[in-house]
């Protein structure tokens, strides 16, 4: 029987090890909240914005720490996988590179971002030039990332968990971020900054909107192929293009595709028109068809601006409503103003922040 | 004093032999094998007086001995024989008469048994469309299956190629492949090891006693307490590769002479394993079974149980990961929680079987016996469901390296500094929370996660899919023999199988609730909340989703109705060295799908034939594109009705006694199974293209010979399975959808040979041994494809044929491995390369030494294994794939698309200790260690799957790439020590 005993003496010594415990209660205790820090930041998102120099991506090698509150959320898929902060002097992207960003970041809840190491750039300037119809270009907005390598954009995402892990702090939760009510002559001009203009990048409130009968849209005749080629672009531009929604999903752009909405629109960049109409093309872009970005275009007195919203926006394919498109009522609108190029743009967290003046 | 001596002896010896001739009392019994019945020629007979050995015979071809000249007096007969473990039992003479001991079964002495058949462990292919069920071989006295059920099993080794559904595998009678999905359900009775022990087993295609068969194999286990070998065993066991311990008790009481026999059963398998984290057992298991005989024509018998518990699975990483890790056994199932590891994916189980059998043997020559047999029960399997939140899993490909930095440009990911920082994070594992599940994380996501009245909504909640079977069967054989020459075998089956399929909210993870919508189809239709919804009927009798709490069903609810009948007959005929045998089979099966809930997606249409609209009065019915059928997810589908049959032959010749010359041919249709019949049973009642009866030819010849302790058999075979669909669904992170491929027409052809050989060395007790197989197991079609995705009733293929499946065309190189192309730019073809069924090797062979004396045993076998291939996804067989963006195929294009992946070979060592002792000689007490993979090797991969994606968004816009495969490793070196008892 001594072997019995041997075994049963090992028995027992096993029944000690950690991974019996699981075996026997499979109970684990709920893990607690996390922890909320509290940082102090070494400057203010103006601060942190003027140290960027159109051009010039900038890696920060100091120790720089900014705090905001979050005010922009990708739960209905409008903001995707980046959002806003914003403290007292202005707002700036985040580009974390996750998605469903909203359930680890809450709107209202105080961000730090320690910046050694990231880099902060900006997206969708282009130089300011005077045409005969009017200005084009002007400044985009500072973003925080990483520096990209590629040099495709003045930054790249951030992407790495253990990057975020280091460098992006969640605070304590807040009130969600009250916008700021603005009249058409605090809005940015096509070269501001933060220095000139610190509402860029935060919430905000604009009324009496009032619709100017334009889109901007650029689809792609296959969005696998390259999409800076001019022959592979499709601008829906100048007119409404038969689009009443936010958006168009991809079910709704095919919709409207097979209507023959888009078959006159010529395929290439301006200036470029080579390559036949929509029409000519038609079953290539319904087979790789995608969602689509779209820019509303609303004036705010005599400055015109526009709501933009991704395809994938789950509000995206909702009509605007017929007494604002055709002119009888205006809209005030709540979202993040940017600019893109000089132009204004507002960026809405969803379908409740547009309300319809009757 | 010499001379005195002498004559006294002589006296003695005179006197004894005298006596002896004066003794009419005698011994004679008929030494069979406990598993099937069958005679024992040749096994050593000897009886023993006290420690004397009084007489010592061999038992004849029929199994059949005979010792007389015996005194009244107790005895003890021991009965050896090569690959059956010893037997001693005691004798009684008295009155002069030769006592007939009748049967005296002998156990196989087949090691590989303490570790059941289903331990093997439990991998996590749901989402792949990988199937990974090795055929489990039973040492039937049969030295090839004996060396191979047991050596070649860690590598997932399958007789002659085939899968583990075509392996037939009967309880009493009643056959227990799964009605869904046809594989043989070993877990259904592992950790009874000892009620299941004995078994009726049949190579190929030969036809059953009991049954009529495939073609790959039949066993039948009798499981009834009369076929338990009797007394009380225990045993405790150690494992280094699946559990830590197993407890194990069982009782039998043997036939008593009231008639009546029962047995009981009782046993545990608990713990974690040294190389996969993880996976863990808590598994128990139960039997019970009486039987009684009344007079020697009737006989009742009654069992019931079942192997309630649960178990953690292993899930598949890419290459990429288990280096980063430095692991090849790397588990990305688990994650810490409250310091302990908790494993998302769990199999939880409790399916009791009951039996009911009768058995009618009114004359010798005629035998009939009856079986009612209901499994019914819980079979669910957990996993980690998610709504609008991150991927959870720890090695999602976005958490890689690879995702940010490839060195070749055209993959568009060039960022080296991102992939250093995650390649860090993984190898050196500072935060085990990025390299396994962070369950922290998901908690405190739900945690913070305020939903409507200040609830906590979760996002990340762990789910259980459920697949409860009501399984009702009823078979009946009989066999008559009338004289020598001739016997008749034949009987009747039928099946209702009907099982629920659902899943229910296991955990809500911190949660206090969450909602029964669908999460694919929000991206694609967020506007029209009625296609969001999982259960359309209450979201229009409530105005609003489901909303659940912890136990409700939600996600879908379907049943799977099967039915099937058979009947059977086999006629055999013996004269003299030759038998024979010709059968044959008919049956018919129906199976449909009822869908319990309508789902928004495909609400088909109401009870008065109408079209179903939403409540802004869009239509949500849909209709499939091509045929113009409505696609319903709620009710019946059609009934798919399959009518089966199948004839076989077979023929033996006798040489000698010890000579054995035999073969089979056979053609068999099979009814396609459930899962593999609809394209989404999940979502909706479509079933797949060109569904019909699989259609298998079979062919094998045999040589055996059985000689004193010289054992061998070769075998050649030839088999065709055609017609084979295959549906695989797969979460597409491109198309933000479940995608399901079908596949219909897969042909396969199977031939090889397989040898096994156990020979004595002069060394005394010492036998070499060793087993080959070695085959072809090759496709002969290209399938056709369909696929779908769940979020909307498009069809993206429609029955396309996949040309690159059954081989891919090779071009001509250059001495640098460029091209060489034609006057017009083309590659130049040089040959086809086949492409090969896969996930066993296709040669493995063992040679080995086996030493057996006085209830040692000491076995070592060192085993090669070759030719395995990767499981293959079709998409990369497809134009579609090789062409990339540009609809450009070139000759690199092709060849690195739709190559298949060949496994390197590899060599494993194994070695097998035991002893045994008996006390008393009432008592035994013995151990047995083996010890696998001595070498410890780490590097053998024994399956995996390729991804069914593709790297779209080149740089160059002219190709794609695939997504890196995923494998499953053989454990390194292994122990199982057991030790056991019997009273």
């Amino acid at each position: 029987m001594k072997p019995f005993a041997g075994f049963a003496a090992a028995a027992v010594l096993l029944a000690s090890c950690e991974e019996w415990e699981p075996v026997y209660t499979l109970k684990y205790d709920e893990p607690a909240n996390y922890e909320r820090v509290t940082m102090t930041p070494t400057h203010t998102i103006a601060q942190l914005a003027a140290m960027y120099e159109i051009g010039n991506p900038k890696t920060i090698e100091e120790d720089i720490i900014i705090a905001g509150k979050v005010n922009s959320s990708d739960q209905s898929g409008n903001f995707y996988k980046s959002f806003y902060i914003q403290d007292e002097t202005g707002g700036i992207e985040v580009k974390v590179g996750r998605s469903s960003l909203y359930s680890d970041y809450k709107e209202g809840q105080t961000v730090y971002v320690d910046l050694h190491g990231l880099t902060i750039g900006m997206y969708g300037y282009k130089t300011l030039k005077e045409y005969a119809d009017g200005p084009s270009g002007g400044n985009g907005l500072v973003q925080i990332g990483l520096e990209d390598p590629t040099n495709e954009y003045e930054t790249s995402y951030i992407e790495v968990e253990p990057i975020i892990n280091a460098h992006i702090f969640r605070g304590q939760d807040g009130d969600k971020v009250k916008p700021v009510v603005l009249t058409e002559k605090d809005l940015p001009g096509r070269t501001a900054t933060l220095k000139d203009s610190p509402v860029l990048g935060k919430l905000v409130t604009i009324k009496g909107l009032k619709y100017s009968d334009k889109i901007f849209t650029l689809a792609y005749i296959n969005s696998n192929l390259d999409k800076k080629a001019s022959s592979n672009r499709i601008f829906l531009s100048d007119q409404t293009w038969g689009v009443t929604t936010w958006a168009m999903s991809k079910n709704l752009f095919v919709q409207k595709l097979d209507e023959g909405a888009f078959d006159s629109v010529k395929i290439g960049n301006s200036g470029d028109y080579n390559y036949g109409t929509v029409a000519d093309h038609k079953d290539e872009i319904r087979s790789n068809a995608a969602a689509a970005t779209v820019s509303q275009y609303f004036t705010c007195g005599k400055t015109e601006l526009a709501v933009r919203t991704s395809g994938f926006a789950k509000f995206g394919d909702a009509e605007i409503p017929a007494e604002v498109l055709n002119g009888s009522a205006t809209i005030d609108v709540t979202g993040v103003l940017s600019l893109y190029q000089g132009d204004i743009q507002l960026t809405i967290n969803s379908l409740d922040d547009i309300v319809v003046n009757k | 004093m010499f001379r005195k001596a002498t004559m006294a002896v002589i006296a003695l010896l005179c006197s004894l032999s005298l006596l002896a001739q004066d003794y009419t009392g005698g011994v004679k019994g008929k030494v069979i094998s406990r598993s099937d019945r069958s005679p024992i020629q040749q096994a050593s007979v000897t009886l023993f007086q006290g420690a004397v050995e009084i007489a010592s015979t061999a038992s004849d071809t029929e199994g059949d001995f005979l010792i007389e000249n015996l005194a009244d007096g107790m005895y003890d007969l021991v009965i050896k024989a090569p690959e059956f473990l010893d037997t001693r039992v005691n004798v009684t003479v008295n009155d002069g008469y030769v006592k007939n001991m009748f049967n005296l079964s002998m156990s196989p002495s087949v090691i590989a048994q303490e570790l059941d058949a289903s331990n093997f462990a439990e991998f996590d292919l749901d989402d792949s469309g990988y199937s990974d069920n090795p055929t489990i071989l039973f040492g039937q006295n049969d030295v090839f299956n004996e060396i191979a059920g047991y050596n070649f099993s860690s590598v997932r080794f399958r007789a002659r190629g085939y899968s583990s559904e075509s392996q037939d595998v009967y309880l009493a009678g009643v056959k227990m492949n799964d009605a869904m999905t046809g594989s043989a359900p070993f877990s259904l009775w592992s950790g009874l090891n000892e009620p299941t022990r004995t078994k009726d087993a049949y190579d190929g295609s030969d036809v059953a006693t009991f049954a009529f068969g495939g073609y790959n194999g039949t066993t039948n286990i009798p499981v009834l307490a009369s076929y338990v070998r009797k007394g009380l065993r225990g045993s405790v066991l150690t494992n280094s590769a699946l559990y830590r311990l197993r407890l194990m008790m069982t009782y039998a009481s043997g036939p008593l002479d009231n008639g009546w026999s029962y047995a009981f059963s009782a046993s545990a398998r608990l713990g974690g394993n040294d190389w996969i984290d993880g996976i863990y057992y808590r598994s128990f298991a139960y039997y019970a079974s009486a039987e009684k005989k009344f007079n020697d024509v009737h006989r009742i018998g009654a069992a019931f149980m079942a192997t309630p518990g649960q178990r953690g699975a292993q899930n598949s990483s890419t290459q990429e990961v288990y280096d980063l890790v430095g692991d090849n056994m790397y588990n990305s199932n688990w994650g810490y929680q409250d310091g302990k590891m908790r494993n998302a994916r769990v199999r939880k189980t409790h399916e009791p079987i009951a039996i009911l059998k009768y058995d009618f043997t009114p004359t010798e020559e005629f035998s009939l016996a009856a079986t009612l047999l209901y499994r019914f029960g819980k079979n669910g399997y957990t996993a980690l469901d998610w709504y609008d939140a991150a991927d959870p899993r720890p090695d999602y490909y976005r958490n890689l390296p690879s995702y940010f930095y490839m060195e070749e440009s055209d993959y568009n990911r060039q960022n080296p500094f991102k992939a250093a920082w995650a390649a860090d994070a993984w190898s050196t594992g500072y935060d085990q929370n990025l390299i396994h599940i962070n369950w922290d994380r998901l908690y405190n996501v739900n945690q913070n996660s305020i939903g409507e009245g200040g609830r906590l909504r979760s996002k990340y909640v762990q789910e259980e899919r459920r697949v409860d079977q009501r399984d009702l069967n009823f078979a009946v054989s009989y066999k008559w023999r009338p004289d020598n020459h001739f016997q008749l075998t034949g009987g009747a089956d039928a099946k209702i199988n009907r099982t629920e399929n659902f899943k229910v909210l296991a955990d809500l993870l911190g949660g206090e609730y969450f909602v029964d919508i669908d999460n694919f189809a929000e991206r694609e239709f967020a506007s029209s909340e009625g296609k969001l919804q999982n259960d359309l009927d209450y979201y229009f009798a409530h105005g609003q989703a489901k909303t659940l709490e912890k136990g409700d069903k939600y996600g879908y609810d379907y049943l799977a109705q099967v039915r099937n009948a058979s009947i059977w007959s086999n006629a055999q005929l013996s004269f003299g060295n030759f038998k024979g045998n010709v059968a044959a089979s008919l049956g018919a099966t129906s199976f449909w799908r009822d869908g319990l809930v309508r789902k928004g997606l495909f609400a088909g249409l109401d009870e008065n034939g109408n079209e179903i609209k939403d409540n802004a009065g869009n239509v949500l019915t849909t209709y499939n594109p091509q045929t113009g059928e409505v696609i319903s997810s709620y009710g019946k589908s059609v009934k798919n009705n399959f009518l089966t049959y199948g004839v076989k032959a077979g023929a033996e010749y006798r040489l000698g006694g010890s000579m054995r010359f035999y073969g089979h041919v056979g053609y068999m249709t099979e009814a396609p199974k459930f899962n593999k019949a609809y394209l989404s049973p999940r979502t909706r009642n479509s079933i797949v293209n060109d569904l019909t009866t699989i259609k298998n030819f079979t062919a094998d010849i045999n040589y055996q010979l059985t000689l004193g302790t010289w054992n061998f058999r070769a075998t050649g075979f030839y088999t065709t399975i055609e017609d084979q669909t295959d549906v695989m669904s797969y979460y597409d992170d491109l198309q933000n959808a479940f995608t399901n491929l079908a596949l219909s027409g897969i042909d396969e052809r199977h031939m090889g040979i397989e040898v096994g050989f156990k020979i004595p060395t002069p060394v005394q007790d010492l036998a070499i041994q060793g087993a080959v197989s070695y085959g072809e197991y090759i496709y002969t079609s290209n399938p056709r494809m369909t696929q779908t995705v769940d979020n909307s009733a498009e069809v993206t293929i429609l029955n396309e044929i996949v040309p690159y499946w059954q081989s891919h065309p090779v071009y001509k190189k250059n001495a640098d491995g460029s091209f060489i192309l034609d006057d017009e730019g083309n590659g130049i073809f040089d040959y086809d390369k086949k492409h090969y069924v896969p996930s066993t090797p296709q040669l493995a062979a063992s040679i080995g030494l086996a030493w057996n004396r006085n209830y040692w045993f000491i076995d070592g076998d060192v085993e090669y294994f070759a030719k395995s291939y990767l499981d293959m996804n079709p998409v990369y067989r497809t134009d579609f794939a090789a062409a990339g963006p540009d609809h450009l195929e070139t000759p690199s294009e092709i060849e690195y698309m739709s190559a298949q992946e060949e496994f390197d070979p590899a060599f494993l060592v194994n070695l097998n200790i035991g002893k045994s002792w008996y006390i008393d000689r009432k008592y035994q007490i013995g151990f047995s260690l083996n010890a696998k993979n001595l070498l410890n090797n780490k590097t053998v991969k024994t399956g995996g799957y390729e991804q069914t994606r593709l790297v779209d968004n080149t740089v160059g816009k002219e190709r794609y790439y695939r997504f890196d495969s995923k494998y499953f490793y053989n454990n390194g070196m292994n122990y199982m020590l057991n030790v056991y008892f019997r009273f």
